[in-house]
């Protein structure tokens, strides 16, 4: 899985996440803005915090070196 | 009011809009109205007699009786639990009371229950005492019997000796007179009573001492301890009986035993007058019992009756000195029949108040209706955000700093996802995280049960802020899943290791190590990571620059929310010379960096970050050399620096200027037009606000501006810099879970020993807990406290509002007394 494969899957989630929300607790346009805001932040949050994780391992430039124990 | 009609405004963004109202209340319906009110709770009373002292106000005499009832109120309340009989919980039963029939009602109560304490008091004292003296009767009685028994000895001895002498030494006539007559010797008297045993040391000593040895004191232990009648309280207690000659000596030493408490009884030294008193007192003593029981039955009684109904009086009485507290804020109409309340309302609540205020003229029967009115407000209203359960405990994170500017944009929406977010980022391990949200869901799952009852300091802010510790404990599992960390441990979940051996022998492993074979680990750390030589090295670099770039977007939220408040307050200039400049300045350096560690990432380029971000600076335009990431960097350097030199004046002269040539237009238009009102209270406020009626002091703005600028300057640097927090919390978490797991589990388990494996356990489950769980909880909650406090809201949040505080009776009573 590539990092425009994983990328697609968090928007995917997090449209499907928006429309849940939407759905089952819909209690006026200003409060579902705010849902809205809040899915789409944490959705991003998540994004990021996965997308800087898999980009600073996709060309090391540092190497595991086993410890001498092992 | 607002600009918030061409969108649909976001809950929790902006406050409520407020309007201040005036309420004509016709005198006979004030009470009823303001009670009404009291339910709704959405009206925020303006205090119009602030000039008049508590007393000179209107219902001063009422809030006095109210105080007394719960005066009263209190006092039963003291004798309930004296008693050992709580309040019972809420009685349902509603039966409508008048105040003033309640009034009496205590009254009453209280001079019953008074009396009955007085008279139970009296039983009780003279109870001890006779239990006291019928003790003194024992132990003296026995003193005096067993040395009747060795005078009578003695007596004989000494006549046996006489007679043997007497015929050689006969003594004068005189003085043998003196020892066989009884008549003419020295009359001894004595005292008797109970004495603390603790001061008994010191009595027996005082007593020695004032009277020179002229005494003889006796004591006896009392085994079991015995209840003071002066104190009430249960003492050990010695009885003493004292001997002495004459009256001065008698003076002292009636003196010494009141010095120390020592009660005195009356004692005979006639046997059978003796036995008739201990006959006597017990017959007494069990005519008392049985009376001070029949009172004790009585007060109970009556406290329990007073227990049903207590809480509801309580509340009657608590709403009833709100009330009237209420009312002596309201002005009276120049014709004295109606009461005039000005306050703060939210614009939806007008038709609910409107409802309340003609439901309650209709019920105290009211010949004219209240009337409502909305008034321009001079001043900035109150800020009202409509919270639930869920919301409130973040809000109450942002108001913990300052309470927001009327309307203006609340960080509370964002805090509710990046508050947990950053906790977790530095909390990141998702067996903690699964830790916290059961401990957290037992308190939302109880949620009923303990909002209902009175809780400890600490487990009252762990209940409060419960749905805080549920979003971040959930967030912390997501980011325990991308660190690959479950109690430091790393699992294999996400597919395959990355990486593999150089060469089929394997040799080579710990030297230079394993290259990747297949794809990046698809989600998270890679779990080969763990436990290897260049584990530090990595997760360092990583999550370091993951500090930098989730702090750079933090802190460019933060700027754009700024330009949403200032096109909601229509502030141009706001938006203009202060966040474009803002904007490009943040972004020409930090945003750069950023980007520099993106494309250093993706390129796996070996180049130097530190070395190029200090080049820029230092000698812009030489040569980049090995550390050029992509083609016309420099160029692009040079630009950006260029631009954020050009940001720094651009923030700091124009708007001062600018503001004060707004200002002369005004002025001029002023002179020419004194009719020109502008019908947006809003605008009318902001010149208020920003200008008033004096003259504009041009120096003034241009330090406030320029210490702005200064702020932000230093601060865009320092602020990234603080961001790198954490890195250093999350690095300090996985150490020292990874050091409870490998130098106490693992070690214990290396023994093959039961006992040890069991201590070891015992000590893990109790550093995770106590260490990782409570304390590091409490440490990256603080630090994702203050990144949102100082980092993001210093972007834009003004927080210099006031809280509505509406009256209401929901808040009266959940105060305690």
């Amino acid at each position: 899985m590539g990092f425009v494969v994983t990328t697609l899957i968090f928007a995917v989630v997090g449209v499907i996440a928006s429309l849940l929300v939407r759905i089952c607790c819909s209690r006026g346009p200003s409060t579902n803005l705010l849902h809205l805001t809040l899915v789409v932040t944490a959705v991003v949050c998540c994004w990021m915090m996965w997308a800087i994780v898999y980009l600073a391992q996709m060309k090391p430039l540092i190497v595991p070196i086993l410890s001498e124990g092992e | 009011m607002g600009d918030g009609g061409g969108y649909t405004t976001m809950d929790l963004l902006r406050s409520e809009p407020m309007q201040l109202a005036q309420l004509i209340i016709p005198i006979e319906s004030a009470h009823c109205t303001v009670s009404y009110l009291g339910d709704l709770g959405l009206f925020q009373f303006k205090d119009l007699n602030a000039e008049k002292s508590p007393f000179q106000r209107t219902y001063a005499g009422q809030i006095k009786r109210c105080g007394e009832m719960a005066r009263k109120l209190r006092f039963f309340r003291e004798q309930m639990v004296k008693a050992g009989l709580l309040p019972s919980a809420r009685s349902t039963i509603n039966s409508n009371i008048d105040l003033d029939d309640l009034e009496v009602k205590l009254g009453e109560l209280e001079a019953e229950l008074l009396e009955i304490n007085a008279n139970n008091e009296r039983l009780q004292r003279a109870y001890t005492e006779l239990l006291e003296y019928k003790l003194v009767l024992q132990k003296a009685g026995e003193f005096f019997y067993s040395a009747q028994s060795i005078a009578a000895a003695q007596q004989k001895e000494f006549e046996v000796q006489q007679t043997g002498e007497g015929s050689i030494d006969s003594p004068l006539l005189l003085e043998q007179e003196m020892v066989t007559d009884p008549s003419k010797q020295v009359k001894l008297g004595f005292v008797s009573g109970l004495v603390p045993r603790e001061k008994s040391m010191a009595f027996e000593r005082i007593m020695f001492r004032a009277t020179r040895g002229n005494v003889f004191l006796k004591q006896a232990l009392v085994d079991d301890p015995v209840v003071d009648p002066v104190s009430g309280e249960k003492v050990e207690k010695n009885v003493f009986v004292i001997f002495f000659s004459g009256e001065r000596a008698k003076i002292k030493i009636l003196k010494i035993c009141d010095a120390f408490g020592a009660n005195r009884y009356p004692f005979t030294d006639d046997l059978g007058k003796q036995y008739q008193m201990i006959t006597e007192v017990s017959g007494r003593l069990s005519e008392l019992k049985t009376t001070i029981d029949a009172g004790l039955l009585h007060r109970s009684n009556l406290l329990r009756t007073i227990g049903y109904e207590y809480e509801q009086w309580n509340i009657l009485v608590k709403k009833e000195k709100s009330i009237y507290t209420t009312l002596n804020m309201l002005s009276f109409d120049v014709t004295k029949k109606c009461l005039v309340a000005e306050g703060w309302c939210p614009v939806f609540a007008s038709n609910q108040i409107q409802n309340a205020l003609q439901q309650a003229s209709f019920d105290s029967n009211s010949q004219v209706g209240a009337i409502f009115q909305v008034l321009q407000a001079k001043e900035s209203p109150p800020t009202y955000f409509r919270t639930n359960k869920f919301t409130s405990a973040f809000q109450e994170i942002v108001d913990a700093y300052g309470v927001a500017k009327y309307q203006e944009a609340n960080p509370g929406v964002y805090t509710i996802v990046t508050f947990p977010f950053l906790f977790a980022v530095m909390f990141g391990d998702w067996g903690h995280g699964i830790c916290l949200l059961l401990a957290t869901l037992y308190f939302i799952l109880r949620e009923k049960k303990f909002s209902s009852q009175k809780l400890g300091d600490i487990i009252e802010m762990t209940f409060g802020g419960r749905y805080v510790i549920l979003m971040m404990a959930i967030f912390s599992i997501y980011t325990g899943l991308i660190y690959n960390e479950f109690f430091s441990v790393p699992f294999e979940l996400f597919g395959p290791s990355a990486y593999g051996c150089r060469d089929h022998s394997c040799g080579d492993v710990t030297t230079m190590g394993l290259i990747k074979v297949h794809d990046t680990y698809p989600f998270g750390v890679d779990p080969t990571w763990h436990g290897t030589r260049s584990e530090l090295p990595f997760l360092n670099s990583l999550k370091m620059k993951m500090s930098i770039l989730l702090g750079v977007v933090q802190m460019n939220l933060g700027i754009i929310l700024s330009y949403f408040n200032a096109k909601f307050f229509n502030d141009n200039l706001n938006i203009w010379y202060q966040f474009v400049p803002q904007m490009i300045f943040l972004n020409s350096l930090f945003g750069y960096l950023s980007l520099l560690i993106i494309v250093k990432w993706c390129t796996g380029s070996q180049a130097d970050l530190y070395h190029v971000m200090i080049y820029m600076f230092l000698s812009p335009t030489d040569d980049l050399g090995e550390n050029q990431l992509f083609s016309g960097q420099k160029f692009l350097q040079i630009l950006l620096l260029f631009s954020a030199l050009v940001a720094v004046p651009w923030m700091l002269f124009p708007k001062p200027f600018l503001l004060k040539k707004q200002y002369e237009e005004r002025h001029q238009g002023q002179l020419y037009a004194m009719l020109h009102s502008t019908d947006d209270p809003l605008e009318e406020q902001l010149q208020h606000d920003s200008h008033g009626h004096e003259e504009f002091e041009f120096s003034e703005f241009f330090v406030h501006q320029l210490i702005h600028t200064i702020e932000f300057v230093l601060g865009a640097v320092s602020n990234t810099a603080s961001y790198l927090r954490l890195w250093a919390l999350s690095l300090a978490h996985s150490e020292l879970s990874s050091v409870f797991y490998d130098k106490v589990l693992l070690l214990a388990w290396g023994y093959n020993n039961v006992i040890i494996l069991v201590i070891g356990i015992i000590v893990f489950v109790f550093a995770t807990i106590g260490v990782l769980l409570v304390m590091e909880t409490l440490s990256a909650f603080l630090h994702a406290l203050r990144l949102h406090w100082v980092e993001f809201q210093s972007k834009f949040y003004e927080g210099n509002g006031y809280k509505f505080s509406p009256f209401s009776f929901a808040l009266v009573s959940e105060e305690d007394e």
